[in-house]
């Protein structure tokens, strides 16, 4: 691992890995299997795999939280810029490793962003002088030189997010793991997340360790990806040969545009949407001028809604709302949030949503999707207008955990519902040892296990750390439920869940909608609030996934 | 015509917490200001004179009023009352002392329930006192910068500093988890108790399972629901431990000691601090401001007690807050 220059010698790997297991206390199956690897110094690597594969326990082991924290057993050797994980804790690995986590709340430990940022610099020992100079300078290069004297209560998600990376990073460590951190952000600040990983990647040679669900938002930055499964690393890869073996393996951890190639039968597969582009129009498809001229779906045709289930005009949907004969599962009427000495929520926003009608409601963080379900509920008045439902409405909020406040899951919600949670095996499990996704599950059946069916189900940010199959599980679930007759509205960032379950997309910004329409409409032509597939081919057609699209390059090419 | 705007309560935390702000107690360094309440404080452990208790409180609210934390000084007034109010009310249960007899009760398991009249006034006076230091404590929480703090702990014993200020920092967190799973448990719906369905035969089942048995009460739930905020704790502080040690937490050393020089708050500040400490220091050796209550009652109130008020009151508002120096923002000294 250390190449020679003359009287250099340089260490190459930052990470050495040879045969790790480990197996968390009172656990039968090993979260990690044998795992062997070396992770070069400067690269920035991606760490893939469905939920419980064992990223998260990998990059809890590289910065020695596994074993020293949790406990455990181990096998194996694991050296982190040449300390032995068995040998050195978590405090002496943070000289070498910095560490973001998934929640930044529980992360900023310090009241203010200085102390925060100061904090491990103080554990080091460093004079206050240097420790100000440090401080100043990885402000600087992350860009929250303003949020200095914040206090970090008053931070955004994105802006806390901002904060622990730049904790993590203010003494220059080697080497940066980050476990999901932009599971919590809108599609905007992850990618600039994303971005200014790379940045500080390539411009500071820190070698960046990530892992995370959403593949298509890290792959482009990443020189190489590990592909997980069952704790044993089953694929070492560059990203292109990754996205080969993760269609060829069933398409779970593939990205939107490598899957749409892979079925319109284009190689080689993309890594991002740029080289999407390329491949498209070193296919004669040249994206957006070319593709679905001929074939693309007219709003208010019905062929169009044959081929996509949401492609509806929203000036139809406004003359059907005018018409009001349609009967309506709950309704916001000119509602208002404003806040005693604080700012408005939201202003005047009408919302009218028909039984069976899925909707996802989008839009930035703070744009008052969330205060919408609130009232939608009637957890809060509006200060004016006014609510209007059919029936019971169901809400469940972002952290399923807090639904979950009994010992064992059958007190929680009953046996039919455990059922409906695929939960019918384990009544008596407590919910705290239930993964992310059954927790998700079991909550939603919580909410909805009221005596009488609901009129509207809401669901607040759903898919937050899901993985794919999770994710499509849950578009299942949420078509049974409109299919049942309940209007089904879901506040998300995910805009390729979106394409999956909606019919509808309402779009908000600083407290008013600012758009309202099908899916092909909305996410086919937007910047940040579009899907992969439809930024590859540049809205073409409204195709919103990857089976819809590969059917119009496969007819483009027939032609 | 639109119909009159009423504004949405701000969901604020029920305790007082620390805002950064602009006034003399937020500007000057935090041991100072964290001086001037503990002598606030100090004030109300050493006196139970009503005058100087009242005055205490004069002084908490208007220095929160000036410093801009009138709210926080009112919460952690009304965090108060439970206290307060069981303190006035046990009291004069607990106590058959005085000479005084306000109502003659009936033996409870032996003994009389007599009420005079120095046993309330005693917990009247008791009352008082938790309230004029719990607001000073609220002073000191709103306007005391809890990282400073630890900073100013950090050479004496850093790890129990940290573990404090943490421990201070994770109670509007779990706050924070409680509202969060108070909304979550109104979004509950009722339904049928799950031990009918499953069958079950124990007797606790068959209770459960009973036909005349009512769905969960709401307190119940509320029960459920402070019992898992609780247990929810335990998995916050092993996150925030978790980030400790990535952080270096546990390779910590004493730092370096850093010399600031003292601005013209921190002088004012600390003068207040010192003057009201002093005052309160030397007026209680000089025997002012003393309270006999059982048999009878007595208190001084001349004008030793009228001067010690007065010290309390002015050092505490006019020292930091009046004249033109309070005006200059941070300059220093």
């Amino acid at each position: 691992m250390a190449r020679a220059w003359g009287w250099l010698v340089l260490e190459t790997a930052i990470v050495v890995a040879e045969g790790l297991s480990y197996r968390y206390p009172e656990r039968d199956a090993p979260a990690l299997l044998d795992v062997t690897l070396a992770l070069d110094r400067g690269g920035f690597t991606l760490l893939a795999g469905e939920s419980g594969s064992g990223k998260s326990t990998l990059l809890r082991a590289l910065c020695g939280l596994v074993p020293h924290f949790h406990g455990g057993e181990v096998a194996g050797e694991l050296t982190v810029a040449g300390m032995s994980v068995r040998d050195h804790g978590p405090g002496e690995l943070a000289a070498a490793c910095g560490t973001v986590f998934q929640d930044p709340e529980t992360q900023v430990v310090m009241g203010g962003v200085r102390a925060e940022l100061s904090l491990p610099l103080e554990h080091r020992g460093e004079t206050p002088a240097a420790i100000a100079r440090a401080v100043e300078e990885v402000a600087l290069a992350l860009g929250i030189a303003d949020l200095l004297d914040r206090r970090t209560d008053t931070l955004s998600g994105g802006e806390l997010q901002r904060v622990a990376i730049a904790a993590a990073l203010v003494h220059r460590p080697a080497l940066l793991v980050l476990d999901e951190p932009t599971s919590q952000l809108d599609p905007v600040a992850g990618d600039e997340l994303i971005w200014l990983l790379r940045r500080l990647n390539e411009e500071w040679g820190t070698a960046v360790v990530i892992a995370e669900h959403r593949i298509e938002r890290c792959l482009p930055a990443a020189d190489r990806v590990l592909a997980l499964e069952d704790g044993a690393v089953v694929l070492d890869a560059a990203p292109r040969e990754f996205l080969d073996w993760a269609v060829a393996t069933g398409g779970n951890l593939a990205t939107p545009v490598a899957r749409l190639f892979s079925l319109a039968g284009l190689r080689p597969l993309p890594t991002s949407v740029k080289e999407a582009r390329d491949g498209l129009r070193a296919a004669g498809l040249a994206p957006g001028a070319g593709i679905g001229e001929h074939v693309a779906p007219q709003a208010g045709d019905d062929d169009a809604r044959a081929g996509n289930p949401g492609a509806r005009s929203w000036r139809d949907r406004w003359r059907r709302s005018a018409a009001s004969d349609a009967p309506v599962a709950v309704a916001a009427h000119g509602i208002w949030h404003e806040i005693a000495d604080g700012p408005t929520v939201l202003r005047d926003v009408d919302l009218r949503a028909e039984p069976g009608e899925r909707i996802a409601l989008m839009g930035r963080n703070g744009a008052g999707k969330s205060t919408l379900l609130r009232h939608l509920k009637g957890l809060v008045a509006p200060t004016r207008g006014r609510v209007e439902a059919a029936g019971e409405v169901a809400l469940l909020l972002q952290n399923p955990g807090d639904y979950l406040i009994h010992d064992h899951v059958v007190e929680e919600a009953g046996v039919g519902a455990l059922a409906a949670a695929g939960l019918a095996e384990r009544p008596d499990a407590n919910p705290r040892d239930l993964s992310g996704g059954e927790r998700q599950r079991l909550a939603l059946e919580v909410v909805l296990s009221g005596e009488r069916p609901c009129a509207a189900v809401c669901l607040d940010e759903p898919t937050r750390g899901m993985d794919r199959v999770h994710r499509e599980a849950l578009v299942g679930r949420i078509g049974a439920l409109a299919a049942g007759g309940a209007a089904v509205i879901v506040a998300t960032h995910d805009t390729e869940f979106a394409a999956a379950f909606a019919d509808r997309v309402v779009l908000m910004g600083d407290g008013v909608v600012i758009a309202d329409g099908a899916p092909a409409e909305l996410l086919a032509g937007g910047w940040h609030f579009s899907t992969e597939v439809a930024r590859a081919l540049d809205g073409a057609g409204g195709a919103l996934a990857p089976e819809h699209g590969a059917e119009l390059i496969e007819r483009e090419l027939v032609r | 015509m639109s119909e009159p705007a009423r504004r949405a309560p701000r969901r604020d935390l029920p305790i007082p917490a620390y805002r950064s702000g602009a006034s003399p107690l937020h500007r000057a360094r935090a041991g100072v200001t964290a001086s001037l309440c503990l002598a606030l404080a100090l004030v109300c452990m050493l006196f139970a004179d009503p005058l100087v208790l009242a005055t205490a409180i004069a002084a908490v609210s208007a220095a929160g009023v000036a410093a801009g934390v009138g709210r926080e000084i009112k919460r952690a007034a009304l965090l108060s009352l439970p206290l307060v109010l069981l303190v006035a009310v046990v009291n004069p249960l607990v106590y058959r002392e005085g000479d005084t007899l306000l109502v003659r009760g009936g033996e409870i398991l032996g003994r009389r329930m007599d009420i005079t009249l120095e046993a309330l006034v005693a917990g009247g006076l008791a009352g008082l006192r938790v309230a004029a230091i719990v607001m000073a404590f609220g002073l000191f929480s709103a306007c005391v910068d809890p990282d400073e703090l630890l900073r100013l702990f950090r050479r004496f014993s850093y790890r129990s500093a940290l573990t404090g200020a943490l421990a201070t920092r994770l109670v509007p967190v779990l706050a924070r988890d409680a509202l969060r799973m108070g909304d979550a448990a109104r979004c509950r719906p009722t339904r049928p108790e799950p031990a009918e369905e499953r069958g079950r035969t124990g007797r606790w089942a068959r209770w459960r399972s009973s036909p005349g048995r009512r769905p969960a009460s709401a307190a119940v739930v509320r029960v459920a629901v402070a019992r898992a905020a609780l247990s929810g704790a335990l998995d916050r502080a092993v996150e925030v431990a978790a980030a400790l040690e990535v952080r270096g937490y546990s390779v910590g050393g004493r730092p370096p000691r850093s010399r600031e020089p003292w601005s013209r708050h921190d002088l004012r500040v600390a003068a207040a601090a010192l003057a009201v400490a002093s005052a309160a220091v030397a007026c209680k050796l000089m025997g002012v401001g003393q309270v006999q209550v059982y048999p009878r009652i007595e208190m001084g109130v001349g004008p030793p007690e009228a001067l010690l008020c007065a010290v309390v009151l002015i050092a505490a508002v006019a020292l930091p807050f009046g004249g033109r120096g309070a005006r200059l923002g941070v300059a220093r000294a």
